[in-house]
């Protein structure tokens, strides 16, 4: 996967540029706008990761005048900003993404991977999950784990299929509770953590391999192997 | 606008301003009307005055000359018929006999010598013997029989008798009530068609007026690029609109540099934690041993808490200001309400909460829903912090007239005595609290930038108490309706 990333500070540029490339990205930084549209025409990028506040230019002017150059890979918009601007929102609706500072790298690295996917012909329409001895039923909204039914709530299905759909992978809070509950909040209670207690109480049962690990400071993964 | 027009003008301060311009008008106009009517009467008065002295005069002159014969009666008679005609103010009659002037003469022992005017004289006679009349100067009689009363002059004869001249003040009311009637109608007039002018003008300046507040009130609620409607006159309405909107220029520029300078801030810390966080996550990643994670994983929640401090500072600091800006769309409080319990009820009943929401049906408000959703996160937050074990929440929410009104009660400690009196300020906390204590404040900003309010209070049987209104969707979607121009940039 190539990557383009724009970004002036220096020290989140070369952070951000080791751990993609330790993640397996292929990237090329551009420290401003000129660098970045002279890059992002040569080369053929498959994903973008755009600062919005650049020494040169402002980070959407710097989309939009590559999206009239002809790239058409997704944006990941990196915002130290207060509020969100409304044209990021009006990027957001076009199939881009947004994540302020600071991030946590795991969200960074599941909001590149959704950009991906979205953009790959491959659709996640799969009727049914699987993740080891668990399988959903994404139809009859059904989890079993090896062949046991899980008695699950409307709610903690939702949140298993969120972690089975990014299983072997960091998810943060603040990403389950975006995409789960649909709210940007920043709760300083542990609110999603006993909500994955709960789910944890009732798919690792006694006895079984636990599936959903705690990942201190980051968030929480469901192994896959 | 329409809705505003519907209001009775009697309400209005153009109604009140014409109501007493015209009161001040019309009484200072009968005033002058009074005024000028005593002098026009006085001074008929004083020439039918004149005349009647002045005849008299000359008619008991003729008496006098005249021998006392048989011809007396006849010459003295024409005398005073030729006199009767040259009366003043009086308008031509068809016959020579008229009852408005008469002539009379008495002899010493107070009978009837000499009669000339209409019927036999007896009655006047009367009337004058009940009233001693001056010789001086004439005196107003009323003779039964006659609705208005004569002005009669009279002068002694040296044999003893005495001779009256009787003038009826018939011809003066007549020309008095007339003048009357004639400034009333004048006046009548004259005040309506004042008082109309006057509402006109007044109702049309004080339209421009309230146009001008509304578009005023509603500018920094919505966005401050609006201004106030401006006219192309140059009187004091226009005068009003264009200060208003240079104050707005500034209020504008300020507010711009208030962002500025908290966008910079943010942008300035913001990125230095970026590259921090950044680093220990990765410094995390090459640990193994778990003991080794512990700093670094408490490093990353002090960071994190230090990002939500930032945040929430520069969110309260800016709501203060009144300068938040919000993107605001519809919510449904209601079924919001129901995600955030369906987030927080697992950590409550893990704490030993029981929570409760009471709700009425859907309440549609319009709000920026990202400032909404951390608002009503903090609420929650609030109370899982600060309620012990065993302690009930009841959330309740309904509209009343404009407003959404949610309540949060619990049967908790309730608020410290003084805290409760700083709560919404920030950087107050309770003794036993570990958070920064801003969490209140920011749910009093963001109520406060929808044109909502917070308030907290312990209630008798126990426990706290927070009220927040905000205004209802509708309520919102009508206000922006009122004209406000954008200015062209």
């Amino acid at each position: 996967m190539r990557l383009l990333l724009v970004e002036d500070e220096i020290d989140i540029r070369n952070f951000l540029k080791s751990s993609l490339e330790e993640t397996g990205y292929q990237v090329q930084a551009a420290p401003d706008g000129k660098t970045a549209e002279r890059l992002a025409v040569e080369g053929d990028f498959d994903i973008l990761i755009v600062d919005l506040g650049l020494p040169d230019q402002d980070g959407i002017t710097l989309i939009l005048k590559l999206r009239q150059l002809g790239v058409k890979a997704p944006v990941l918009i990196l915002s130290a900003r207060r509020s969100v601007d409304d044209r990021v929102r009006g990027l957001e609706q076009g199939g881009d993404d947004y994540l302020t500072k600071p991030f946590a790298l795991a969200e960074l690295l599941a909001r590149l991977r959704n950009l991906l996917k979205r953009n790959s012909p491959a659709g996640n329409d799969a009727t049914r999950l699987r993740v080891q001895d668990l399988e959903l039923d994404l139809l009859r909204r059904e989890a079993t784990r090896g062949g046991q039914v899980l008695q699950l709530t409307q709610q903690e299905f939702v949140l298993l299929e969120y972690l089975c759909r990014n299983a072997g992978r960091v998810v943060t809070r603040s990403m389950i509770l975006d995409k789960v509950w649909g709210m940007r909040i920043q709760p300083d209670t542990n609110v999603v953590d006993v909500h994955i207690y709960r789910l944890r109480g009732k798919v690792d049962g006694a006895g079984q391999q636990p599936l959903i690990r705690t990942m201190r400071g980051v968030g929480y993964v469901l192994k896959d192997r | 606008m329409s809705s505003k027009t519907g209001k009775p003008a009697m309400r209005s301060a153009a109604w009140r301003i014409s109501l007493w311009a015209t009161l001040a008008f019309a009484f200072g106009t009968m005033v002058v009307f009074v005024f000028l009517h005593g002098f026009v009467a006085s001074d008929i008065q004083r020439r039918s005055d004149a005349w009647l002295s002045g005849e008299v005069e000359v008619l008991g002159d003729v008496a006098e000359r005249t021998p006392k014969n048989a011809l007396y009666d006849t010459v003295v008679g024409e005398v005073a018929e030729l006199a009767e005609r040259e009366v003043p103010d009086k308008p031509a009659t068809g016959n020579g006999t008229d009852d408005t002037v008469f002539f009379l003469q008495s002899g010493g022992d107070g009978s009837l010598k000499l009669w000339v005017g209409a019927g036999n004289g007896e009655a006047h006679l009367q009337a004058i013997r009940a009233k001693h009349i001056p010789e001086d100067r004439p005196t107003d009689i009323t003779v039964p029989g006659f609705a208005v009363p004569f002005r009669v002059a009279s002068i002694r004869m040296d044999d003893g008798s005495q001779i009256y001249l009787g003038l009826s003040e018939r011809d003066e009311q007549r020309v008095l009530w007339s003048l009357r009637l004639r400034f009333l109608v004048l006046w009548l007039l004259i005040v309506l068609l004042g008082f109309g002018i006057v509402f006109l003008t007044t109702h049309r300046m004080l339209s421009h007026v309230r146009r001008i507040s509304e578009a005023a009130s509603q500018i920094g609620h919505s966005d401050l690029d609006a201004r106030v409607p401006t006219t192309k006159r140059n009187d004091e309405v226009s005068h009003l609109a264009l200060t208003l909107n240079r104050m707005l220029d500034r209020i504008e520029s300020s507010m711009h540099q208030l962002h500025t300078i908290t966008d910079s801030l943010a942008h300035d810390l913001r990125s230095p934690l970026t590259a921090i966080r950044g680093k220990l996550e990765m410094s995390l990643s090459t640990i193994t041993e778990n003991e080794q994670a512990e700093p670094v994983v408490s490093a990353i929640d002090e960071l994190d808490r230090l990002t939500d401090f930032l945040n929430k500072s520069l969110d309260v600091a800016e709501a203060k200001a009144d300068a938040l800006r919000l993107s605001r769309s519809v919510v449904e409080l209601d079924e919001l309400l129901r995600v955030m319990l369906d987030l927080y009820e697992p950590s409550m009943s893990e704490n030993g909460l029981r929570v409760r929401l009471q709700s009425r049906g859907p309440v549609s408000i319009l709000v920026d829903s990202a400032l909404l959703h951390r608002m009503i996160a903090n609420l929650l937050d609030n109370e899982l912090k600060h309620l012990p074990a065993n302690r009930n929440l009841t959330i309740e929410l309904h509209s009343e007239g404009s407003s959404a009104i949610l309540t949060l009660e619990d049967d908790g400690p309730g608020f410290d005595p003084e805290v409760l009196l700083h709560v919404f300020e920030g950087r107050v906390k309770g003794k036993t609290s570990d958070g920064h204590g801003l969490g209140l404040a920011f749910v009093d900003a963001v109520a406060r930038a929808h044109g909502g309010t917070v308030a907290a209070s312990n209630r008798q049987e126990g426990g706290a108490r927070i009220a927040i209104t905000l205004p209802l969707a509708m309520e919102q979607s009508r206000h922006t309706m009122v004209p406000v121009v954008s200015r062209s940039k």
